[in-house]
């Protein structure tokens, strides 16, 4: 079958900022900002590259639980240091990948690592909460760290630069995390001038995020630094020309065709799971973490 | 933007819409911003409270500059501060936790809406039984229930406000310190968590 392209939908500015705890000032382009299905894509909380100042103190968001769902962080600039009441600890640096599965319950905090927040300077993440189908939203919970050396890549020819593959595959390459349903997920890192295409089923929800650089994309539309590149749910080429030095983050995923009901930090089919999702966290049943 | 209202009363008493039109022309809509001061201690309160969206508190600060919660109020809950009712300054401070959405009752203002619809009456009494119900559990709870049978209480009556309060806040709803909150909450992790 010949493939066609898949076209632009939109091309969406960051929608204004708000604080999540006192450490992380995110963009949330949807489900909040912008009204596009991206499932399994839930959410995208973007931290735009912004200073902040030296603090003794790290700046974070407290402990907090998750059920039904996948968080992914991915870090740009700063650190980020994690903990949860599985026991859990960690510290994602630029270039890493968190690919923790909420899936039943956990509870956990994430503030600056504490060298980072002592030296202060530039900061920018990504989290996204990627989906569950219901038979596995009351698994038990896991994590993935990937380290940025040990990420899956593929070189671009002619020293363009590289496609770092956290999840899917792309050219025949496997992404470095695993997936409950078929997620691609990368971090393209183009010279000016390099151009990369990729491929995704029609029906998938796909979206960019520029998040350093210029591109064009399909040679027809631009998109700069902290804008979202959505996708029509038709074509499956894509093709992007670096215009300056760029790092775009590459999302596209099977749509989750269930009913979803979400409540804060949980992601279920019912209102009667949301309800229990409570319930259990109120009675201790995601554990315990201290402060 | 009364419509929630009126569904409310709807549940409890027969009013009909010609009824709430003919009520509710007095009632006015507010949104208030996170963390906006409501009422002063001191000032003269006018006015109840009805949540539409959003959360409210009622609390006082002691001479130590601690902060004591009187009364949450989520979404389908009153706040009122009563000295008003006796045109005495409020022991007590509102503020929005949340942005808030609420409605403005003038404190006549069922009184006067028992006037055009006598039904409003036997309901003012009700509430009122029930929220002094409320207090008088309160109170007990506040002298002699321990500190997890308070947490435990706590969830009940407001299920969600865990998620949206810091600890700090629920602690001192319960008259406990965030440490024995802490502790509760770990004790009854260690019962009910089984990974």
């Amino acid at each position: 079958m010949k493939t066609t392209t898949k076209p632009v939908a939109a091309v969406l500015k960051a929608p204004a900022p708000h604080m999540v705890g006192d450490g992380f000032r995110v963009h949330n382009f949807f489900p909040g900002g912008y009204k596009i299905n991206m499932s399994p894509f839930y959410l995208l909380d973007y931290n735009a590259k912004i200073d902040f100042s030296a603090r003794n103190e790290p700046r974070g968001v407290g402990v907090h639980p998750h059920r039904g769902f996948e968080t992914v962080t991915i870090a740009y600039h700063g650190a980020v240091a994690h903990h949860d009441s599985a026991g859990n600890s960690g510290v994602i640096y630029p270039g890493d990948v968190q690919w923790m599965t909420a899936a039943s319950g956990i509870l956990h905090k994430e503030y600056h690592e504490e060298a980072y927040s002592k030296s202060g300077g530039p900061f920018q993440m990504v989290q996204l909460w990627v989906n569950l189908p219901s038979q596995y939203k009351m698994t038990k919970p896991k994590y993935q760290a990937l380290k940025h050396d040990e990420i899956n890549r593929v070189e671009i020819p002619d020293h363009g630069g590289q496609i770092e593959v956290i999840a899917g595959n792309y050219q025949g390459v496997k992404g470095s995390a695993s997936t409950f349903t078929p997620i691609h997920v990368y971090n393209a890192r183009l010279h000016a001038g390099a151009k990369a295409s990729f491929n995704f089923p029609a029906t998938y929800n796909t979206g960019f995020v520029v998040i350093e650089g210029k591109i064009r994309i399909n040679q027809t539309e631009t998109a700069l630094t902290n804008q979202f590149i959505h996708f029509s749910s038709e074509g499956e080429e894509i093709e992007i020309e670096a215009l300056e030095s760029s790092v775009v983050l590459i999302l596209s995923g099977e749509p989750i065709d269930e009913p979803i009901t979400a409540y804060g930090p949980f992601l279920m089919n019912t209102p009667e799971e949301i309800q229990q999702a409570i319930s259990d966290y109120n009675q201790g049943k995601f554990g315990f973490l201290e402060d | 933007m009364l419509e929630p209202f009126k569904e409310y009363l709807q549940k409890k008493v027969a009013i009909t819409d010609e009824q709430f039109d003919l009520i509710s022309h007095k009632l006015k809509v507010k949104t208030f911003s996170k963390n906006e001061m409501i009422l002063m201690k001191g000032d003269f309160s006018t006015q109840g409270f009805f949540v539409l969206s959003g959360l409210l508190r009622s609390y006082s600060i002691d001479a130590k500059g601690k902060t004591h919660i009187i009364q949450f109020a989520p979404e389908q809950w009153w706040l009122s501060e009563r000295n008003g009712h006796f045109n005495e300054p409020s022991d007590f401070f509102i503020d929005a936790i949340e942005s808030t959405q609420a409605i403005l009752m003038p404190k006549d203002f069922i009184n006067e809406a028992a006037e055009i619809v006598p039904c409003m009456n036997p309901l003012n009494s009700t509430m009122l039984n029930n929220a002094i119900r409320f207090m008088q559990k309160r109170i007990n709870m506040l002298l002699s229930a321990t500190a997890e049978e308070r947490y435990l209480d706590f969830i009940k009556l407001y299920p969600n406000l865990t998620l949206r309060v810091p600890q700090w806040m629920i602690a001192s709803y319960l008259g406990i310190t965030p440490e024995s909150l802490s502790r509760v909450r770990k004790d009854l992790a260690h019962k009910h968590f089984h990974p």
